[in-house]
């Protein structure tokens, strides 16, 4: 495969989000895995243990909602990203999956200029 | 840690039937403590309806050391937590007046929501001005100390 062939590729399966679907590693949802254990003092619980789509409240991970309120203070305090309530919040503490996601979605969006006053 | 004090008499439908303050009713002494503490500050449950807000338990705690007795005179203390997330958490202590004695401890957390039942994750700004000055109460050093 040509390499112009292999980085439209990759280009491509960024976009459509299959980069985890091909088995490579996210440095992000790491990131948030031990961000989870670290701020709720999970100690019994390893990065590995926890499923990228599994869910982390109720029956998944076993979280509640004093754990969200701790977790939104770490996420603001890490990244920047603020979590304004459970309307929010349960789309995206569904998964790290989603987290993950919404982390990159708020990240961009604060890093990105404002547009230009015509 | 400086605390808000009440005071109370152990009434005879609060003991159990080996004389000793059925556990329950410390967790309603705690209570008891909390509501005189907000009244003050205008902090009662109908003042956060009021603002649009609603603040249930979601964590209770209670340590029993000794018992209380039929007649006792009871102090009540409460203080609160300068909240690091959007939840408040006040510290109850239960003591027998005349020796001090600490008979119970415990920790109560409340959390946020609308009338709707949003669970809010950050303390809303107007909120934040209506708790400002229970904060700072705690923050003062204590005239009697």
């Amino acid at each position: 495969m040509e390499t112009r062939t292999l980085l439209v590729l990759c280009v491509l399966c960024d976009l459509c989000g299959l980069w985890k679907g091909m088995g490579m590693p996210d440095d992000l949802v790491g990131e948030l895995k031990k961000l989870i254990i670290e701020t709720l003092k999970l100690e019994e619980i390893t990065p590995e243990d926890i499923v990228d789509d599994g869910r982390l409240f109720g029956d998944g991970l076993g979280l509640d909602s004093i754990d969200a309120l701790e977790l939104v203070v770490a996420l603001e305090k890490t990244y920047g990203v603020v979590i304004p309530d459970s309307e929010v919040g349960e789309r995206v503490f569904r998964s790290v999956h989603t987290l993950a996601e919404f982390v990159r979605e708020q990240r961009s969006a604060i890093s990105r200029p404002p547009a230009a006053k015509e | 840690m400086k605390f808000d004090e009440i005071e109370i008499k152990v009434r005879f439908n609060e003991v159990d039937s080996w004389g000793m303050v059925w556990h329950g009713h410390y967790i309603a002494w705690f209570e008891v403590g909390r509501m005189a503490l907000l009244e003050k500050f205008h902090l009662l449950p109908q003042d956060f309806t009021q603002m649009g807000y609603v603040a249930p338990v979601v964590d209770l705690k209670c340590l029993f050391k000794e018992p209380a007795r039929v007649a006792e005179e009871i102090l009540i203390r409460t203080s609160v937590l300068k909240p690091t997330k959007a939840a408040l958490t006040f510290c109850c202590q239960i003591l027998r007046k005349k020796d001090g004695k600490l008979l119970a401890s415990g920790e109560e957390t409340q959390v946020l929501l609308t009338l709707d039942g949003r669970m809010l994750y950050m303390i809303p700004q107007d909120l934040r001005e209506r708790l400002q000055p229970l904060f700072r109460y705690f923050e003062e050093p204590d005239a009697a100390a």
